[in-house]
């Protein structure tokens, strides 16, 4: 007999049909971890000016491995107390002195330590079903949260150049837009051609949308 | 007390211990500031386990008081 009724496949509680096609479409990829670098469908994520039915398609960092200059950078500061006593300044002091300058040196390895890894942990790139958002941290006293939405994107190029990148398969995706920041740099990313089809395939369905008359 | 008497008593140690006392008051602001920070972000995009990372903020906050305080007990003598 003809198969004349299927039933359809369950969606998630809540979640609106459009976010259901593209979970379908993308999948599950990545770890939700606090220190992933890329996550699609992040379950634990959200951010402060996400709408209620506004579902994170992908949460981004840039790739481990851009840690490991400032890593090798810190082990190398925290070694250098074990030479102080050699230089005369120093080794002329009292003991307390001595003491608390190490202390001092090991305080000041920890907030580089510490800035740095904040500089990498909240450098976030989040693509939403309805928009991108680009948390820059540059410093501690640098912040910014750029956003556009899907439909305002023009031009997508993915880069990937040199011996790191190629090896360790991350890179860099420049977004062009029609909002009010011109352009978004999702830097050092990994995955950098899923992230340029995923974004492709977010602007086909924004479009589908609109053409369907479903567009928020 | 005049001013040379101010002036004889101030010794290498003093100085030195000005000196890592201002630095540290520094650094605690930035600590603080650091911390603050962080529990900006955190509230910006909350992730998962997110704690830890505003718990390293306040650790990295309270090693700063502390070696502060040491610093202050220094003996100039």
């Amino acid at each position: 007999m003809a198969e004349i009724y299927t039933k359809p496949e369950k969606k998630k509680v809540g979640e609106r049909i459009s976010v259901s096609q593209i979970r379908a479409l993308i999948g599950k990829m990545g770890v939700d971890s606090l220190f992933t670098s890329f996550s699609s469908f992040p379950t634990k994520v959200c951010f402060e000016t996400q709408e209620d039915e506004e579902q994170i398609v992908l949460f981004m960092r840039q790739h481990l491995i851009v840690n490991i200059p400032w890593m090798v950078v810190a082990l190398f500061m925290a070694t250098l107390p074990s030479i102080f006593s050699f230089f005369p300044p120093y080794s002329l002091l009292p003991t307390s002195f001595q003491f608390a300058g190490t202390l001092g040196w090991y305080l000041f390895v920890a907030g580089y330590t510490l800035a740095k890894f904040m500089g990498w942990f909240f450098n976030i790139y989040i693509v939403t079903d309805e928009r991108i958002v680009d948390v820059d941290f540059k410093n501690i006293f640098f912040r910014k949260i750029s956003t556009a939405k899907t439909k305002e994107i023009q031009y997508i190029n993915i880069q990937s150049s040199g011996a790191f990148e190629t090896f360790f398969g991350y890179g860099s995706v420049f977004i062009q837009t029609a909002a009010e920041v011109p352009e978004f740099e999702f830097v050092a990313i990994p995955y950098p051609d899923r992230v340029g089809k995923i974004l492709n395939q977010l602007i086909d369905h924004e479009e589908q949308e609109k053409i369907e008359g479903r567009v928020k | 007390m005049n001013i040379f008497t101010f002036l004889e008593a101030i010794t290498f140690l003093s100085i030195v211990k000005l000196l890592i006392v201002t630095l540290m008051g520094v650094y605690c602001i930035f600590a603080l500031l650091m911390m603050r920070q962080i529990a900006a972000m955190t509230k910006a995009v909350t992730m998962q386990d997110d704690f830890i990372i505003r718990a390293l903020g306040v650790i990295h906050f309270v090693f700063a008081m502390v070696v502060f305080l040491y610093t202050l007990t220094l003996p100039i003598k």
